[in-house]
């Protein structure tokens, strides 16, 4: 079994999208394709399975075990679907139906399910286990981690008993531990004499998959090779700037490993001291007795799995959410809007149905920085000044974070609060973005408290890392409960560069 | 005063056609209930050697069984209706969205309260809310307004507290208390223009329960004391003349539908073109 | 008065705040709290409701207290004449009916104690027949019953496939015939609608009896009154609803499984599709409540808003108190079983406010 693309073009209206002219899959060889968003890559996977959105139309051909298929006539497709090819989705939390039990969506999926439903059944949960997610077989999807729940829908994708399988940005919303459990999976399957075509943003699932990696921009392939020739040594200019953009090979002057944190002397001033605040939802602890200072200038990152409680240790920090006990204490200077916050999602950070400069308007009316202090922030920034003029959601995600960031410089802050600032960006705009923002601390000795799922940003980022741990795998387990900082005094500082 | 008719001109310009169209069939019965007084200056003086006298050029509506003009007891009815809706539904918003604002605000002891008062008003269907306001004192004028924003003024509470509670939670919020901006920029740039359309999309359902509220009660008989013309007293006593006098029953069932499809069209969003 | 849902759709066309990645973060966060105590959601949804029922209990008991407190005339006279007949009022009489309630007592007072006679369930004697109220309220609530289920299975009967079949062609015909259905239901009055019923099929045609009670032909005019409208929103909420659904990740990945289109519908959209539909219902429960009210006065349909209607004409506020609070309660029912219906349809646990 093998599937061969030949002369794929996508357009939409009179655009081209995606323009690949010959793309041989072999089996026992994972084939990925890297490339930001807006190169059309997730376009092509949809073209070869016939699930392209309506208004879009494809042109080529599809060659499956020696039948060939036209990609402009999608139903010739459907009929090889679960059975011959099946797609793995995206966002599988969001893929799997939260009225019906696991069990029920993977067995529907297997081919015996209309005549024996018992068989089918049985059949599902051989496989669940098989998975290790044989206890979840009777769950509903809300209450798995996002790891099962992309195990379950590899399950439900592959019972069908389908060898060419696609995976579309599969690592999204994935935690650390989440994407290495995929990319096993993945592995497995290729392994297995599988057919394999990943679409990824994440170089680190690209790498770890091996095989052939082809890069995508502006709806063609700039660059092929096996994964470790383009992954480590690349030709193509576009594949140079993506890979330096990975946090973990940023030459700034402000990454960590070159700067020099403040001296962490007992008496010297601190900005925030929190002394064994305890948090929980409901009756659960998201942390405990965490006790930490954090001092002028000082850069911490608070990194781990999604539910660890970073966010809302820093919420807590921030003194935006009171802590269940303990208490936290901040120094005076802090008053009068010195401490800051970024926001994952800048778009609701701002209001909503005003233009910014509105808004932005009230920030200077109230607090009267330097006049043309705005303007030289936008230039340093590289804004123009009409996207000031439309309202938040008319303009990009990463454009509006560095708004976000003016918005708090105006205000000359002392510490700076960072939640997932870039976790939406691709890697050259979380480049540019953290540039930004970097620049200006750097610039202002303003100290910042940056929570992060990415390790590699921590790292390069900040002085002091603080990882919250996940506590062990509980088969269904009710999430992550973290134990940030259990030690009672000090803080388990994993990463000191 | 011109920059006035500019910003009128371009608030035309940003409707669509049917907007436009109900628009324009809102504003001529508007004109009809204004100017009927000055045709008709007495709606209920009686005739009764003319009764059911079929329409003509000085009668456009005919008469009815007490030989009174249909015409101008619809003009009158008309104005009765549209004047207590407006007045209720504004009077809904105003008390809704205050109170709406300050549950979501203060929280509390405060929400607490208002919450759990509209939580027990939700269960009540507002035609029944009016009907034992207006058994307090039947027929009167005040019952009707005070039933009818009593009923009213649950859904503009409930609306704003939710929608208020969610935008003072959430993220932006939070950002300008961070950016130390006060209260009034929460309102004036988050609240406000977050409120505006969705209440102004209430206000011509309001309007429109209330008008049919009135007549409904009107034409159960339990609304305005007759004889002072009402639109859904006026179809409960023109039925009976179905046949021999349709002019009776048609033009007040007309105006009411007119009346509901105005404002009906008034939030079909369909493009201009 | 058919306009409660504008509230509603208001409320559910908010985009949410939380982003995707943060709602499943918070609900898997939730989750250790929620499943501590597996049968709790339904015992809180039950708490819920009892407690509204409560409230809006007293809360009709108050305004009728208060109706009864401003109505001109001499209380203790009209309270006499309910219980010896109009004509047999004397001084003596209202005196002792003055003595015997307390109506000299401060107004707190009688207020707790029309309180209490509440909680005992005494609804009192209707001021017009002399009857006690409970006994007279059997018929009209049964009635009411009759004529509101009829109505609404026949809504949903007709309003639910209308809407499935509209979703599968989005502009389609049936699509566009839904709209204008829906536009002229809200465009015609409940009561209007009726009297033209009346004309076609009573008057004109002969067909169906207009007035009455008793045979299974009564039920249909009134029934199709009420249905018109609602059939018409049932139509097209769950034409959106469908149609929304089917945009979603989860059926798209069902279509991929290689399920048919039959058994993705059956499976997974309808399922999903039921419970927005169950809250909406839930939602209509007032309209419904309030058109039976109309309808019952114009066909003489002897339910409890025929009754209320009645009472309220003849100020004869023990049954008003009682017809209101029967009709609340039906709100209050009906609500409560599209709860449970929710909770059964739907496991996911409610989203409250949640620390991201």
């Amino acid at each position: 079994m093998s599937m061969h693309l030949q002369d794929v073009v996508i357009t939409h209206g009179g655009r081209t999208l995606v323009d690949v002219a010959d793309l041989h899959l072999p089996r026992g060889e994972a084939v990925t394709i890297v490339g930001e968003s807006g190169s059309g890559k997730s376009l092509l996977a949809h073209a070869v399975m016939g699930t392209l959105a309506a208004g879009l139309t494809a042109r080529g051909r599809v060659t499956i075990d020696g039948t060939g298929y036209d990609l402009a006539e999608r139903s010739a497709r459907r009929r090889l679907w679960g059975r011959v090819m099946a797609l793995l989705p995206q966002e599988p939390v969001l893929a799997l139906d939260p009225t019906m039990r696991v069990r029920g969506q993977v067995a529907e999926g297997a081919p015996a399910f209309r005549s024996d439903r018992r068989s089918a059944y049985h059949a599902a949960e051989q496989l669940l286990g098989t998975l290790g997610v044989g206890d979840a077989a009777r769950s509903y999807p809300h209450t798995l981690s996002g790891g099962m729940a992309q195990r379950v829908a590899f399950a439900a994708a592959t019972v069908g008993g389908a060898r060419i399988l696609i995976a579309d940005e599969p690592s999204k919303g994935l935690d650390t531990h989440a994407r290495e459990e995929l990319a096993d999976l993945l592995r497995q399957h290729v392994t297995g004499d599988g057919v394999l075509l990943t679409i990824t943003h994440d170089l680190d699932l690209a790498r770890r998959l091996g095989g052939q990696v082809l890069v995508m921009r502006e709806a063609a392939i700039v660059e092929r090779g096996t994964a470790e020739q383009v992954l480590t040594n690349p030709s193509h200019a576009y594949t140079q700037r993506l890979l330096a953009a990975e946090p973990s090979r940023w030459q700034h002057p402000w990454v960590s490993a070159t700067g020099s944190p403040p001296a962490d002397e007992p008496h010297a001033p601190f900005l925030i001291q929190a002394d064994r605040v305890t948090k929980g939802y409901g009756k659960r602890d998201l942390f405990s007795d965490v006790t930490l200072t954090i001092r002028p200038g000082q850069r911490l990152a608070l990194a781990g799995p999604s539910g660890s409680g970073k966010t809302t240790l820093g919420n807590v920090l921030l003194r935006l959410l009171p802590p269940d006990a303990g208490k936290v204490v901040h120094a005076a200077d802090l008053g009068g809007g010195r401490l800051q916050k970024l926001y994952q999602d800048p778009a609701v950070a701002f209001p909503s149905r005003v233009p910014i400069i509105v808004g932005l308007r009230d920030v200077l009316r109230r607090h009267r920085p330097e006049p043309g202090r705005l303007e030289k922030l936008m230039g340093a920034m590289r804004l123009s000044e009409d996207l000031l003029h439309r309202p938040p959601g008319q303009v990009s995600g990463g454009e509006l974070q560095r708004v976000a960031i003016i918005r708090a410089m105006l205000l000359d802050p002392l510490l700076i609060f960072a939640d997932e600032p870039t976790s939406r960006l691709d890697l050259v705009t979380q480049e540019e973005t953290m540039c930004a923002l970097m620049e200006q601390v750097d610039r202002s000795r303003c100290a910042l408290l940056l929570v992060t799922h990415d390790l590699a940003l921590a790292n390069a980022v900040a002085h002091d890392v603080l990882t919250a741990t996940t506590p062990p795998a509980d088969p269904v387990r009710q999430g992550h409960a973290g134990q940030l900082g259990s030690s009672s005094s000090t803080p388990p500082v994993h990463a000191r560069k | 005063m011109s920059a006035a008719v500019m910003s009128v001109r371009a608030r035309l310009r940003g409707l669509s056609l049917a907007q436009r169209a109900a628009l324009g069939l809102l504003m001529l019965l508007a004109v009809f209930a204004v100017a009927g007084p000055w045709v008709w200056p007495d709606p209920v003086a009686q005739d009764l050697s003319r009764f059911l006298e079929p329409p003509s050029l000085s009668e456009p509506l005919g008469r009815d069984h007490l030989g009174r003009s249909v015409a101008g007891r619809l003009a009158s009815a008309t104005r009765l209706s549209l004047l207590i809706a407006v007045a209720c539904v504004t009077t809904a918003i105003v008390a809704g969205m205050l109170a709406g604002i300050l549950a979501a605000w203060r929280g509390g002891l405060v929400d607490t309260v208002l919450h759990g008062l509209s939580e027990a008003f939700v269960a009540l269907p507002a035609l029944l809310i009016v009907l034992m306001v207006s058994a307090m004192s039947g027929g009167e004028l005040w019952t009707l307004y005070a039933g009818i924003a009593l009923a009213q003024w649950i859904e503009y509470f409930r609306v704003v507290r939710a929608r208020s509670a969610l935008l003072l939670s959430g993220p932006a919020v939070e950002a300008a208390t961070l950016l130390r901006l006060g209260p009034m920029h929460v309102l004036r740039r988050h609240l406000w223009p977050d409120l505006r359309p969705l209440l102004t999309t209430m206000a011509t359902f309001g309007i429109g329960t209330a008008v049919l509220a009135v007549s409904t009660l009107g034409f159960v008989g339990v609304g305005v004391a007759p004889p002072t013309p009402e639109l859904g007293q006026m179809i409960t006593e023109a039925f009976p003349f179905y046949h021999e006098a349709p002019w009776m029953s048609v033009a007040p069932a007309l105006v009411l539908v007119v009346v509901l499809v105005g404002l009906l069209g008034l939030r079909t969003k369909e493009s201009a073109s | 008065m058919a306009d409660r849902q504008a509230a509603v759709v208001g409320v559910t066309t908010i985009p949410p705040l939380l982003d995707a990645e943060e709602t499943v973060e918070a609900t898997r966060v939730e989750r250790g709290a929620v499943r501590r105590g597996a049968a709790r959601p339904i015992l809180r949804v039950l708490a819920q409701r009892a407690l509204q029922a409560v409230s809006v209990t007293l809360l009709v008991s108050t305004a009728c207290f208060l109706i009864v407190q401003n109505l001109p005339g001499d209380l203790a006279y009209r309270i006499a004449a309910g219980r010896y007949g109009y004509d047999r009022v004397t001084a003596a009489s209202a005196d002792a009916v003055r003595a015997d309630l307390g109506l000299d007592a401060p107004v707190w007072q009688q207020l707790a104690g029309w309180w209490a006679d509440l909680v005992r369930l005494d609804f009192g004697t209707s001021l017009v027949t002399g009857a006690p109220v409970l006994h007279e309220l059997y018929v009209p609530v049964t009635s009411s019953l009759h004529l509101a289920g009829t109505a609404l299975a026949l809504a949903l009967a007709v309003g639910v496939p209308v809407g499935v079949v509209a979703a599968r062609r989005p502009n389609g015909l049936l699509d566009r015939v839904t709209t204008v259905w829906v536009a002229g239901s809200r465009a015609l009055p409940p009561f209007l609608l009726g009297l033209l019923l009346i004309l076609v099929f009573s008057v004109h045609f002969g067909w169906l009896p207009a007035v009455g009670h008793g045979t299974a032909s009564n039920v249909v005019l009134p029934a199709v009154t009420l249905a018109v409208g609602l059939s018409g929103l049932f139509a097209r909420v769950t034409r959106d609803t469908v149609a929304q659904i089917r945009t979603s990740d989860f059926v798209a990945f069902a279509e991929s499984k290689g399920l048919g289109e039959r058994a993705v519908l059956l499976r997974h959209v309808l399922r999903n599709a039921g419970v927005t539909l169950a809250a909406y219902v839930g939602v209509q429960a007032l309209v419904l409540i309030e058109g039976v009210v109309v309808v019952e006065s114009l066909f003489a349909w002897p339910g409890l808003g025929h009754a209320l209607v009645h009472a309220i004409f003849w100020r004869d506020v023990p049954v008003v108190q009682a017809a209101a609070v029967a009709l609340a309660l039906l709100v209050v029912a009906v609500n409560t079983v599209v709860d449970v219906a929710g909770l059964g349809l739907d496991p996911r646990p409610r989203r409250r406010s949640v620390p991201s």
